[in-house]
């Protein structure tokens, strides 16, 4: 995946994390959004006994944009690791893009909202049919 | 979507009523209204099969239809919603919000459209699980009935390589057992560390059959433990992809 030139725009600072890394950590408050800029992610979330991987992340894939959008909490709610070998990812400037999001208006907010919410309670329920398996 | 700008009057809010188990939205349909719950629940499902496979229960305050709203290619229905308890709806015609949503930074459109294209896959994710869960217990049942032995212990050589990997390289591991819908694989610890075997990894597997059949399939790691053996990674894993001669050639090497 090409990596969209306004996503780009946005990009302030650039880090490179080693392979097993972790790049987000599940259950810390932070709200930085990134574009993964070379390399594959893992997202993966805590079960009782272990971890569950969500989702594998490509190049030019958003990442963080949960905690960014979910304005009130900002909590970290899966993690992201750095797979198959090293990851470049470029921070997104988290300064405009709260002034960006506060243009929103109130009602596709709300929308907004109602989605992030059913994605986490969807990363839940997987977690609880892996769990479930074992 | 066709969101012309005008300067007609916005449509009002209407609100419905729907009574417990009445359908209001069908997958796959065409459809743009968004709707808010403002008495009783609302359940969120997906077809598998012809089986249903809820996705969420929603309550009073909460949102539903706003995916096909968001979603700047499609205005198919992701998943169908009925109503678990008689309930009162506010619908929202997508014209009352169409100059809201040009208004909207296109950075915060594109990490919204993220958050829903993860939603969409991971709603598929769930339901392909829970059908699959669902077999398997089926399957289990009829193994307990004595009827047919689905699952064959075996000790066979196979090869593999992760799902999306760059290198070609191929490691190799043992088939313990396997059925119609999973197998369960050993493999050495110390070739292991090269990859991870998280569930949901997936793997490219080849494999020969007995009498020379030459099969390849696709599997996902369910779980992961330490057989008896020392040294050795046990993987639960269920079959994401098979084509169908693999099967029938699988269908008869299982066959009692």
């Amino acid at each position: 995946m090409a990596i969209d030139q306004m996503v780009y725009s946005y990009v302030v600072k650039e880090e490179t994390f080693p392979d097993a890394a972790v790049i987000i950590q599940e259950g810390i408050k932070n709200d930085c959004v990134y574009v993964i800029l070379e390399g594959n992610v893992k997202i993966k979330k805590r079960i009782s006994r272990g971890q569950v991987t969500l989702a594998n992340l490509k190049k030019g894939t958003v990442l963080g944009e949960m905690a960014f959008l979910d304005t009130a909490e900002g909590i970290r709610s899966v993690s992201a690791v750095a797979a198959d070998g090293p990851v470049r990812v470029g921070l997104l400037d988290n300064q405009r893009l709260i002034h960006d999001y506060e243009a929103v208006p109130p009602r596709i907010k709300y929308l907004i909202k109602s989605l992030v919410k059913r994605l986490q309670a969807a990363n839940e329920k997987l977690c609880d049919i892996v769990a479930d398996t074992k | 979507m066709a969101m012309k700008k005008s300067n007609r009057k916005p449509p009002p809010i209407v609100n419905l009523k729907y009574r417990k188990g009445e359908l209001i939205i069908k997958e796959n349909d065409y459809g743009i209204s968004i709707y808010k719950i403002i008495t009783g629940k609302v359940q969120i499902f997906t077809h598998s099969g012809d089986k249903e496979i809820a996705l969420a229960l929603l309550c009073p305050g909460e949102i539903f239809g706003e995916m096909a709203f968001l979603s700047k290619d499609t205005e198919v229905r992701s998943a169908s919603a009925k109503a678990e308890q008689d309930s009162e709806l506010e619908v929202w015609h997508p014209d009352l919000l169409s100059q809201e949503y040009d208004n909207m930074p296109p950075i915060i459109k594109h990490i919204t459209d993220e958050a829903l294209n993860r939603l969409i896959r991971m709603n598929r994710l769930i339901a392909q699980m829970t059908s699959r869960k669902e077999e398997e217990k089926t399957s289990g049942k009829q193994q307990n009935s004595g009827r047919r032995h689905y699952r064959k212990e075996v000790d066979l050589p196979c090869t593999y390589r992760p799902v999306g990997s760059s290198s070609r390289r191929r490691l190799n591991g043992i088939v313990k057992n396997i059925s119609l819908s999973g197998a369960n694989v050993e493999i050495r610890e110390k070739t292991a560390a090269k990859f991870s075997y998280d569930p949901g990894d997936e793997f490219h597997i080849d494999l020969t059959l007995p009498g020379d059949k030459n099969v390849h399939f696709t599997a996902k790691v369910m779980s992961s433990r330490n057989p008896r053996v020392s040294g050795m990674l046990s993987l639960g894993m269920v079959f994401t992809d098979m084509r169908e001669g693999t099967q029938k050639d699988l269908g008869f090497f299982l066959m009692p």
